[in-house]
């Protein structure tokens, strides 16, 4: 019993050191996950239904005109605080979202994976 | 927003009870910052930031049933009112705020389960929490064979929706989700549970089947209303279709629309053509309304029926279309579209036939970007781009915040339609706006299977613009009551509207209301659940108005 404890001790250990990697791949792929479900619908780069258009990407077009993608997902300008206030707080159209919905932890990672091609 | 207490609850009580629901869901679930509450605001509210915006005192959200029944009796201890939500998303109609300000809001997001689909008997038994978007993957992973309705809004649920009469866009009878639903479990406001229907039966199979079992069928004090909270519910579904098509009836003249509803009525209440009705006219659409021949024909005010067959006359275009829409094998929709066909040439001399469609379902990866995706019950939020920031125009730089609309109820014939759009233009015209939305050639929608809804105009919000929220109110309120007293109330609104719709049932000195309000006194004896929900409150606060 004893080396079996001792052994899963190790795992954890080594798993605690590799999470500077480990965790943030987890988190985008945490933060894509939670995109591709709350957001995407609204956000996504592809035209989707006939004549009709997102309204996320319509309207950051609309905002932008050109000079930065409608899309969220090929933005490199963004931070993650940024991000995070606009699900808590929405932006004009979009309403904000709860914590039951997007806890805090998803709502990290959805802000590191939009800012993951963002230099500072 | 500074935190409102339930009124009548001092700070320290209001504590305590904080303390009693921390116990009863784990303080994690307990929110009382104001920041938190923030989220708990209506995101689309017509007072926004004003004193007479409906703000939560704290949210809960418990993750079972049990918790659900300590929170309502923590509730009713203190005395404290509760507003349940399922997944909040009743935007236009309130949001995730409550009806009464300083409600605790009891946020069911949590409990999402999907707990059955049955895919031979065709029904869904699902938690508050769980969303279109969750239902339809559930089906999807497992390849059952069977289609959700959802409205436009894929992030709302079946059971929230459902509870507010939403609606949506494939055959009848599954586009009324109250309609469509059979047998609930609900928490009553002391704290008990109670299963109704074939539910009450601790033997039978048949709660997601059979709707009443025996004796009076309650489940419908629990849709706009406020006498339990909702843990559980059936859904019937639509089993999956091998095949849709569709085809576009026109006809010539102005007067032929009276016909044409009757004969779409009796495609859909026969079962042939069962998709969602797409009724429009060839003389209306954008920018009709500043036409010099428009203008021209509006000049004396609301033209006659002939004046306004010479008008479609005179343009040349058919003045109707209605687009029908089939579900079926290929066999039957191919020969339900001809009957169609055969049966509105043979009475309406000069009706055509266009944009015919057939597709096996269902639909490929590439239709799917091309399609109407709800009429295939496949939840997405397309309809949003109702408040996108144009590309252009004052909008543009100043963009809408939210949305608000107006739908009265009105019968499924020509004559009650033609009598709906002067209601609208009426008001129009006595409130001084422009009749840009009420036109003669303005269409019912077609959500519910058995009556039209008739738009009076969708109205954009402005957050931080008190004048303008204080015109849209006033505007609001209005439709609401000329519309009434014109034999068209609506189906539904946001709760600062509510009193006032309510008021329109008035038969028999308002006989319905006082029948409801003598249940709430005896079912929730301490006015706790959901205040004023649809014109519902309790005694003391029903005398307080008064
Ligand atoms: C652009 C736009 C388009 C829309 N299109 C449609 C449409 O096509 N069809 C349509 O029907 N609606 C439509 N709506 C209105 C609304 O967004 C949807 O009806 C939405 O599904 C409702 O939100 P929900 O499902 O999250 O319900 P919730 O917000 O969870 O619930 C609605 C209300 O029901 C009551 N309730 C909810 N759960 C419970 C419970 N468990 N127990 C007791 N009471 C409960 C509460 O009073 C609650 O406020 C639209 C809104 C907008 C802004
Ligand atoms: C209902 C559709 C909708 C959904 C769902 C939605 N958004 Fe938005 N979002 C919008 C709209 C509309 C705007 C643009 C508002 C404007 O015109 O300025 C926007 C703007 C933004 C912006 C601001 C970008 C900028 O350049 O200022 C961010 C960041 C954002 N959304 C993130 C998200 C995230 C993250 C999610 C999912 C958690 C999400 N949105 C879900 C509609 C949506």
């Amino acid at each position: 019993m004893k080396t079996f404890i001792a052994i899963l001790g190790a795992t954890t250990v080594l798993g605690v050191v590799g999470s500077a990697f480990a965790a943030d791949a987890g988190q985008l792929a945490m933060g894509k996950e939670r995109f591709d479900y709350w957001c995407d619908t609204c956000h996504a780069g592809d035209p989707r239904e006939a004549g009709r258009f997102l309204p996320g990407t319509a309207s950051l077009n609309a905002k932008y005109n050109g000079s930065r993608p409608g899309a969220l997902v090929d933005r490199t300008d963004l931070l993650p605080p940024y991000v995070e206030l606009v699900i808590r707080k929405g932006m004009e159209g979009m309403p904000f979202f709860r914590k039951t919905e997007i806890s805090d932890t998803e709502m990290k990672a959805i802000a590191a994976y939009l800012s993951r091609n963002t230099r500072q | 927003m500074p935190i409102k207490l339930p009124p009548g609850i001092s700070a320290a009580t209001f504590a305590e009870a904080v303390k009693e629901f921390q116990g009863a869901v784990g303080a994690d679930w307990v929110f009382t910052s104001e920041e938190d509450l923030d989220t708990y605001r209506d995101a689309y509210s017509i007072s926004w930031g004003h004193d007479d915006e409906y703000l939560a005192s704290a949210a809960v959200a418990p993750d079972t049933v049990e918790q659900v029944q300590a929170v309502v009796r923590i509730a009713n201890k203190y005395k404290i009112p509760v507003y349940a939500i399922s997944t909040g998303k009743n935007l236009t109609y309130g949001g995730s705020a409550p009806t009464y300000s300083g409600s605790v809001v009891v946020d069911l997001k949590r409990m999402k389960r999907v707990l059955k689909v049955d895919d031979k008997r065709n029904f869904a038994l699902v938690e508050p929490g769980c969303s279109y978007y969750d239902l339809y993957q559930h089906i999807k992973d497992r390849g059952l064979k069977v289609w959700i309705d959802c409205p436009d809004p894929g992030w709302g649920s079946p059971i929230g929706n459902a509870l507010d009469h939403g609606i949506g866009y494939t055959a009848s009878p599954y586009r009324d989700h109250w309609g469509a639903h059979c047998g609930m479990e609900v928490v009553l406001p002391n704290g008990e549970i109670m299963r109704t229907g074939m539910g009450a039966s601790p033997t039978s199979d048949t709660w997601q089947d059979y709707k009443y079992a025996v004796g009076p069928h309650v489940d419908g004090l629990f849709a706009q209303g406020n006498f339990g909270i909702v843990t559980k519910m059936g859904f019937w579904l639509f089993p999956q279709p091998e095949s849709w098509m569709t085809g576009t009836v026109h006809v010539p003249k102005y007067s032929d629309y009276s016909a044409l509803v009757d004969h779409c009525n009796y495609l859909e209440d026969a079962h042939l053509a069962t998709g969602q009705t797409g009724y429009g006219s060839n003389l209306g659409g954008q920018g009709v309304t500043a036409a010099p021949e428009y203008r021209a024909l509006m000049a004396n005010g609301w033209p006659t029926i002939e004046q306004l067959d010479a008008y479609a006359a005179q343009r040349k275009v058919p003045a109707w279309r209605a687009k029908l829409q089939f579900y079926g094998p290929e066999k039957a929709v191919r020969a339900s579209w001809a009957y169609a066909q055969r049966r509105i040439s043979a009475a309406i001399p000069g009706a055509t036939f266009t944009d015919v469609e057939f597709s096996t379902l269902p639909l490929s990866p590439a239709q799917e970007k091309t399609h109407h995706l709800v009429n295939f019950g496949i939840p997405n939020m397309a309809i949003f781009q109702i408040v996108a920031r144009p590309a252009a125009g004052p909008n543009n730089a100043n963009p809408y915040d939210g949305h608000t609309d107006f739908f009265a109820v009105v019968s499924r014939s020509g004559s009650e339609v033609f009598r709906a759009m002067k209601a609208v233009y009426d008001i129009q015209k006595e409130l001084k706006i422009d009749p840009i939305t009420a036109t003669p050639f303005s269409s019912p929608v077609t959500w519910h299977h058995k009556v039209f809804f008739m738009g009076a105009g969708g109205v954009g919000n402005q957050r931080g613009d008190a004048e303008h929220n204080r015109r849209m109110r006033a505007l609001y309120a209005a439709y609401i009551e000329k519309m009434a007293a014109a034999g068209f109330p609506a189906y539904r609104t946001n709760p600062g509207a509510q009193d006032l719709l309510v008021k329109q049932f008035s038969f028999n000195d308002h006989a319905l209301l006082r029948f409801q309000e003598a249940l709430k006194d005896a079912v929730d004896p301490n006015g706790i659940l959901s205040p004023g929900r649809y014109g519902i409150w309790p005694k003391h606060l029903r005398q307080k108005k008064a």
